[in-house]
């Protein structure tokens, strides 16, 4: 399946919903309008609505937000969900304190 | 034949600061172009860097590019885009712990303030003044009060969203196989779905540059290495400046948003970069939170949330190509920034756009030239 | 670097047995589990599981996470709990939060076996404190003994969101209401009906709108939705609930199977995004595999099966087992496995809409819409008929093709039959050999058997049924006898109440209904004094 993106396609205008104040992201307090809103400034895919928004960069690290985001950026472009990429899987699994993880043991 | 929308005057190869920079300066000028990007926006070295908005320890050739971006550029750079790229401009401060470390930043200082930069040398207390969470281990450091950071992710995305708004086509998910020469001249970009054509083909591509000008006869000595960094959660505020250190062994800022990232080495980076993907090793973030600790101890306790691992393009001798290449007309380079690309990337994007115009160049280029690699007499 | 034969990362249901199985061959294992408690979920089973005797049928949870334990220490594996992974890198080094440092370990061989986690849904006032996963609901009275609120709206009617109203019932909770955004209960249809002959309602093809409360749930508001989930306005109503518990199904938690790279595919009938194993849970990087929901949402039983097989294949990897030994294990995991993926809800029949048992009989339409079946729907199938005029007989309201059949093995007189397929309905014959032990009310993981005597008295029957509530009725005690949706139907006297340490907590209550009731009564509401 072809990866290319021609990011000038035209979406049509925002149009504000009802729910877009609806929180998406709780770690970090992003609404649906606003992940709907950066879809509309180019921002196609779910890393890219990562880096701008910060979906996914708190504690849980999208564990609970992710398939919101994806489902919502998705219905944007007018694609199935399984058709975006999540953001890559970062170590570590769980947030772990400096003092922890500079304390080596072999 | 080439479907007509895949003809513009410039077609930039590259979807990173660089590329999108340009594209945006080129747009404000009136000069159209395509932009392919093989991954995301921002993949490469443009989202694995510190944030370093810094002028301080740069190699001469590059340091007037900082200076200009610095003094003419970053400050209205978040109004000019419609995003805020989290610019704060409140100094540099470049730690010794090590007599040996000091001698470096002496020399370092002494560099830079011949070009005219406003740097010096200040001792551990007076650094402490500056950045109070810093540990007694610290003796001494350069300060260069106009140094600063910003958000490279959202540079990134800011260049593109508004080169975007003002008409430059951006295609992703396109993999550029070969430059093609027609008629003496770099014409054609040939990717696995389709053909570009445009007068001037500028060559962004980060660690995959090499391979691509290689198709049009060119080599650059650059080679792609490993860099990794952690985020911490949310912190309080703690200090405003970009921090790095003498080895150059750890870097990093708080963001506006709370987070530290700092990025770390163990020295081994340029031996793991034969890997199929870039992750991160098992050693690297602890290394780092050890580096991080002994510098501010007050951070021991923060969480690190994730680390990131990537390649960027490292030049032979650690400064940009950044050129209109003789040998091939129509063939513009920029590429081997080797890391510190972004603090650069506004002015750099608005050099490029006058270098692919051929129209008289804000600041001189001739010390970046493709053809300045030699053997050593 | 220490270095094991295999790494096992999480103490599940799938963890546990894969360690197990490679163990068993002799192999060098470890276990690494991020909780205080081995047993992933099991600890808060406080269910029977479904299955056959060889998958632990009408055990409960925790029992069999105890077994599974036992076997763990008898075959050697060492288990290291307190312990989260960290990440997966290169060479299958592993690193590992342990206390107040970072270990370094390695191994030849990785099973990924880190489970699922639950999903959530939006809408306003979802953030609000009273919203909790329904496992997390689980964990809280189960593991910790808290009760999670007072008044509970249940959204989901899968098996877990039946099941966890069930316990919530038997916490002390109120289950205001089940919900379900689809037009049909998604469970099983016997855990439908043991809820729904407690008394809560279900409202199919509902969603939840928004939450009431300032600062904290007060209720809920619900609506009905049309065939494309939009909601229907003027159906709005609000419930007065304290807690919103989401049972809107789990996703496998395969970040740390990301982290190494490996082939990854999104697959809706597996949760989401899952690593591309072969039949033996190996993925694209040799020597990696991932056991249990890790590698696709489906329920325990299966994934102890997937550990073993996993384990398994690790030993074969490893020299430990000869090939023909090795296949001959791996055919008969394999059948138990397909055994369990058998019958309507099985992995196969996601997504199909089935109208019919594999038996031909007309599913009951009340069941799937109200969770609990009509009166002239149960006469269809063979478990209630009765074959003699007189004496006790075993009614048997299981009218699905699950996988399960302890009935037929709990019938000494042989009385019930399900036969090979253990998705077939079961089939009551011979009842006059009911000798009514109550063995059969006792097995039956879906507590849908009942003994009815419809000649207890000249004008009276008893209806024996399965009771897992607190405080137990004693005989004298006065009620009324409820009807399969709940509600009361007719005064009745308790005149047994059987328990005993063979009946694993569950026990039989014998309630006297006057006969015209017989087929209509299943529960039982007790006075109280007060």
């Amino acid at each position: 399946m072809s990866k290319v993106v021609d990011r000038s396609r035209d979406l049509g205008p925002f149009i504000p919903h009802n729910d877009d104040e609806l929180i998406i992201c709780r770690c970090e307090e992003i609404t649906k309008g606003e992940i709907r809103k950066a879809v509309r400034d180019g921002m196609y895919n779910l890393t890219e609505i990562k880096r701008y928004l910060r979906t996914g960069m708190g504690l849980c690290q999208g564990q609970t937000c992710s398939r919101f985001v994806r489902s919502i950026v998705a219905k944007e472009l007018g694609l199935s969900p399984v058709e975006l990429d999540l953001t890559s899987a970062r170590s570590p699994a769980r947030p772990i304190e400096m003092q922890t993880y500079s304390n080596e043991v072999w | 034949m080439i479907a007509m929308n895949n003809h513009a005057e410039v077609i930039i190869i590259g979807g990173g600061v660089i590329g999108c920079a340009t594209a945006y300066n080129l747009a404000k000028k009136g000069v159209k172009s395509i932009v392919l990007e093989k991954y995301e926006i921002g993949y490469g070295g443009s989202s694995r860097n510190g944030g370093g908005v810094r002028q301080s320890a740069r190699d001469p050739r590059e340091l007037p590019l900082a200076m200009y971006g610095v003094e003419h550029l970053w400050p209205q750079l978040s109004e000019e885009l419609g995003v805020d790229v989290e610019y704060c401009q409140k100094g540099n401060l470049r730690l010794a712990k090590t007599e040996a470390h000091l001698k470096i930043l002496e020399t370092l200082v002494e560099s830079s303030r011949s070009s005219g930069l406003d740097v010096g040398m200040i001792g551990g207390d007076e650094a402490r003044k500056i950045c109070p969470y810093m540990s007694d281990e610290v003796i001494g450091a350069s300060w260069c009060p106009t140094d600063g950071h910003a958000n490279p992710m959202l540079t990134t995305l800011a260049f593109y969203k508004k080169a975007r708004e003002l008409g430059v086509r951006f295609i992703t998910g396109e993999n550029v196989r070969e430059i093609r020469k027609l008629k003496g001249q770099a014409r054609q970009v040939i990717t696995d779905e389709t053909i570009y054509e445009g007068d001037i083909i500028l060559l962004a591509a980060g660690y995959e540059s090499r391979a691509i000008a290689n198709t049009v006869g060119i080599d650059i000595p650059v080679q792609r290495i490993l860099l990794e960094a952690l985020v911490t959660e949310v912190q309080p505020r703690m200090f405003d400046q970009m921090l790095g250190t003498a080895a150059a062994d750890f870097y990093g800022h708080q963001a506006k948003h709370g987070s530290f990232v700092f990025g770390g080495s163990t020295g081994l980076e340029p031996y793991i970069s034969e890997q199929y993907a870039p992750v991160t090793s098992s050693l690297t973030a602890s290394s780092t939170c050890r580096g991080i600790i002994k510098y501010f101890p007050v951070l021991k306790d923060a969480k690190i949330v994730r680390t990131w691992a990537g390649w960027i393009d490292e030049c032979a001798d650690h400064v940009a190509v950044i050129d209109r290449v003789e040998e091939v007309p129509g063939l513009v380079l920029a590429c081997g920034f080797s890391g510190h690309g972004f603090g650069i990337s506004p002015t750099v994007g608005l050099l490029l756009s006058e270098l692919v115009m051929n129209t008289a160049p804000t600041l001189d280029l001739s010390a970046l030239r493709y053809n300045r690699f030699k053997a050593k007499a | 670097m220490k270095r094991y034969e295999l790494i096992v990362i999480g103490a599940g249901p799938a963890g546990l047995s894969a360690a197990i199985e490679a163990a068993s061959w002799g192999m060098k294992v470890i276990v690494f589990d991020e909780n205080a408690l081995p047993g992933g979920q099991l600890f808060k089973q406080i269910h029977k599981f479904f299955g056959s005797k060889k998958h632990h049928a009408k055990i409960r949870g925790f029992r069999i996470g105890e077994t599974l334990l036992k076997e763990a220490e008898e075959s050697g594996v060492e288990v290291r709990l307190k312990a989260t992974v960290m990440g997966i890198f290169a060479n299958k080094e592993i690193t590992v939060m342990n206390g107040d440092h970072i270990e370094h370990f390695k191994g030849d061989n990785i099973i990924v076996a880190t489970g699922a986690s639950e999903n959530m849904i939006t809408f306003p006032g979802w953030t609000m404190p009273g919203v909790i996963g329904a496992g997390a609901a689980q964990t809280l009275m189960n593991l910790h003994g808290i009760k999670p609120g007072n008044k509970v709206l249940m959204v989901g009617s899968g098996n877990v969101g039946l099941v966890v109203s069930f316990q919530l019932q038997q916490a002390g909770c109120k289950v205001v209401a089940i919900i379900d955004a689809s037009p049909k209960i998604g469970g099983y249809g016997v855990h439908a009906a043991k809820v729904a002959r407690t008394g809560i309602p279900f409202y199919l093809s509902h969603t939840i709108v928004r939450t009431a409360g300032e600062d904290c749930v007060s209720g809920a508001i619900i609506a009905e939705v049309d065939s494309h989930w939009q909601v229907i306005e003027g159906t709005q109503k609000e419930l007065e609930v304290d807690t919103i518990c989401l049972a809107v199904g789990l996703s496998p938690m395969s970040q740390l199977a990301r982290l190494t790279g490996c082939d990854m595919f999104d697959a809706v009938e597996k949760g989401g995004l899952v690593p591309r194993c072969n039949e033996y849970g190996e993925t694209s990087i040799p020597g990696l595999f991932c056991a249990g929901d890790v590698a696709g949402i489906e329920e325990a039983s299966s994934a102890m099966i997937q550990g073993r097989i996993s384990g398994l294949a690790v030993a074969k990897r490893s020299g430990y087992i000869l090939a023909n030994e090795f296949l001959m294990r791996f055919v008969s995991f394999q059948e138990s496995l397909s055994q369990l993926r058998g019958g309507m809800f099985g992995i196969e029949k996601k997504g199909c809409v089935v109208t019919q048992t594999d038996e031909g009989l007309p599913l009951s339409r009340t069941l799937l819409q109200k969770g609990y079946i009509a009166e002239a729907e149960i006469e269809l199938f063979s478990g209630s008929k009765k074959c003699k005029a007189k004496g006790v007989h075993p009614v048997i309201e299981c009218t699905q093709n699950i996988p399960c059949n302890p009935c037929q093995d709990a019938c000494r007189q042989g009385c019930i039959i399900v036969g090979d397929q253990i998705t077939s309905l079961p089939i009551v014959t011979d009842t006059e050999k009911c000798s009514g032990c109550g063995m059969c009310i006792i097995s039956c993981p879906g507590q849908a058997i009942f003994l009815v005597d419809d000649d207890y008295t000249e004008d009276s029957s008893a209806i024996s049924f399965p009771y897992e509530f607190l405080p137990l009725p004693k005989a004298g005690d006065m009620g009324m006898a409820l009807d399969r949706s709940g509600q009361e139907i007719c005064p009745a006297e308790i005149v047994k109440v059987r328990t005993g340490k063979g009946m694993d907590e569950t026990a039989i209550v014998t309630m006297k209904v006057p006969s015209e009731f017989a087929n209509k009564s299943r529960f039982c509401a007790i006075y109280t004094e007060s």
